[in-house]
């Protein structure tokens, strides 16, 4: 191997990049100039770069009012993952009669796309009152199955002895779970938070399903209804595209060890 | 004294099965209960305003044998399916060149990776744009290299609109492919492929019989996303073509939203969603059979 020369990988490797990055690229350049929409043949480099049309973003659509709602579903949808996760991911590192049958349910749960659910879904939110509400938006994505058994193999983890111990001294078992297995947890912690994340961020089909008017819509359901309206013809649409990307290529870019590790369990416990 | 301790344990047991209930409590309003509803929903005939009447098995009578869309969205179902063997060849092509040692793989592990997590609305929206007609970044390609005279508009032609969804497709999955079968990769011992050198045995021939057969979970694992994905790629979908031109690219996850929420036959679109749902029930079966078992299943700790 050590003989070889690299550099027909590194060719190689850089042409997938290439492929990979372009359409982010055009993207932006797009959004900061607009002349491949008015102007042909497109230039490479971007002229005349301006911030135009983020500006019509910001005021012409409540793009302020967008980024609030997602925030606020993800928030509900991350703060739930990790503490009823934990829970329910403690209570079955015990043995308690029927343990067997809840690990089967969760199973087969997991097996039940939520995808194939919506339509009784959409009837049991509205018979809620959750129609239309952040919490109606986030309350599917509250637990999720895969992220149980993440917290319950890191749970498993935690030394027995350190639990007997805590057990004798008579720490009650939320303590037990807040005190000492969520804090010997961090990449197990790590791994709900961006999972929950992500699923609640990009979440489009249920939030077009719930919400009813444009005061409650989230950042993905505001980007395709402006397209809707306003079909290909201006860069606006492509300034919302990078404010709605940016957030996630910059939480990536932070935690890139954390998010592909996340995502991978995801998967191969999933 | 042991009735004491007895009881005491029974109360902790108790607690302890109390965190247990909001989990439970999401997934029997959100996966338990709308499996068994959406069931009954497709025996009857109902519309948001109107009683519910039983009405037997005449949705599924007329989704059988009167709707084609049915069927054409079943068929595009399969076909974007059959796309996920050229994202896991392509996908493993990376993998094998960033699994090397070469400077900056971390470098072009993160590039490939970076589009799978971003929200899917933009990226059908950005590959929307790619594959304009007149404006798009891909045309205007091909005709610098002179591959045709006049556009062709992707999206809107019965032909190409599959294809050009399922393009973009790949490139967000394909990253999270790479790193699966990466993982797989590492796996395998270096002094097998050592020793198969030694043998005799060529590039390819090393490839074939010592790679393959190790990657083979690796590999079912993408296979069984790449399914899941065929069932659940709405948002692509519904942003770069809307299941047009003429339901070429109409899936059964977006005719089931077109039928239930577009054109509110609640009833219909549950019939539906039982034929998509035994349809994925039974492809995930036959290939968690095919890998011998073990695509993406989870140690219970049993």
């Amino acid at each position: 191997m050590g003989r070889h020369p690299t550099w027909p990988i590194h060719l190689a490797l850089v042409a997938v990049s290439f492929v990979m990055l372009v359409p982010f690229y055009w993207v932006l350049k797009t959004s900061v100039t607009g002349e491949n929409i008015f102007s042909y043949p497109p230039s490479v480099v971007p002229r005349d770069v301006n911030l135009f049309y983020y500006v019509d973003v910001w005021y012409y659509i409540p793009f302020v009012r967008f980024l609030f709602n997602s925030v606020a579903v993800s928030a509900i949808a991350v703060v739930s993952n990790v503490v009823f996760n934990a829970l329910a991911a403690y209570a079955l590192t015990r043995r308690f009669p029927g343990r067997k049958w809840v690990i089967l349910l969760f199973l087969s749960c997991m097996m039940i796309p939520f995808q194939a659910t919506i339509i009784p879904a959409y009837l049991i939110t509205q018979k809620l009152g959750l129609l239309n509400t952040h919490l109606g938006l986030a309350l599917p994505l509250c637990s999720t199955i895969v992220c149980i058994f993440v917290y319950k193999a890191s749970f498993e983890a935690v030394p027995r002895s350190l639990i007997d111990a805590a057990r004798i001294d008579g720490v009650p078992d939320w303590q037990i779970i807040f005190r000492i297995m969520l804090p010997l947890s961090k990449p197990a912690i790590a791994t709900n938070v961006i999972l929950s994340f992500i699923w609640s961020w990009n979440s489009f089909l249920w939030p077009l399903i719930v919400t009813r008017d444009k005061a409650m819509q989230t950042l993905p359901l505001g980007l395709s209804t402006f397209l809707s309206y306003l079909e290909n013809t201006t860069g606006a649409l492509y300034a919302f595209c990078v404010m709605v990307l940016v957030p996630g290529i910059v939480l990536f870019l932070l935690a890139q060890r954390e998010f592909i590790q996340g995502l991978t369990s995801g998967a191969t416990k999933g | 004294m042991f009735q004491l301790i007895r009881t005491k344990r029974h109360r902790e047991l108790a607690l302890v099965a109390l965190f247990l209930v909001p989990s439970l409590a999401i997934f029997t309003l959100y996966r338990i209960v709308p499996l068994f509803w959406n069931l009954g929903l497709s025996f009857t005939e109902w519309s948001p305003f109107k009683p519910a009447k039983f009405a037997g098995l005449y949705h599924y009578e007329e989704m059988l044998f009167y709707d084609d869309v049915f069927w054409t969205a079943l068929w595009n179902t399969v076909v974007f399916m059959a796309s996920a063997p050229i994202a896991i060849a392509l996908a493993l092509a990376v993998a094998m060149l960033v699994n090397g040692d070469i400077r900056g793989r971390n470098v072009y592990r993160a590039i490939v990776f970076l589009s799978y997590p971003l929200m899917t609305v933009a990226v059908g929206i950005i590959w929307r744009w790619l594959f304009d007609g007149k404006v798009g970044l891909i045309n205007y390609v091909l005709r610098g290299l002179g591959l045709t005279e006049k556009g062709i508009s992707f999206l809107d032609s019965f032909e190409w609109a599959m294809a050009s969804v399922v393009v973009a497709a790949i490139w967000q999955v394909i990253g999270f492919f790479m790193i699966i079968l990466l993982t797989g990769l590492q796996s395998i011992p270096r002094n097998l492929h050592e020793a198969a050198a030694i043998d005799g045995a060529g590039a390819w021939q090393r490839f074939r019989r010592v790679t393959l057969p190790l990657l083979r979970p690796s590999i079912f694992l993408c296979l069984v996303i790449g399914i899941i994905n065929s069932f659940t790629s709405f948002d692509l979908i519904y942003v770069m073509t809307g299941g047009g031109p003429a339901n070429a690219t109409e899936l059964l996850i977006t005719y089931v939203y077109r039928a239930g929420f577009v054109k509110n036959q609640f009833d219909y679109a549950a019939a539906l969603t039982v034929a998509l749902f035994v349809f994925f029930l039974g492809l995930t079966w036959i290939a968690n059979r095919a890998s011998g078992g073990d695509a993406g299943a989870v140690e219970t700790g049993e």
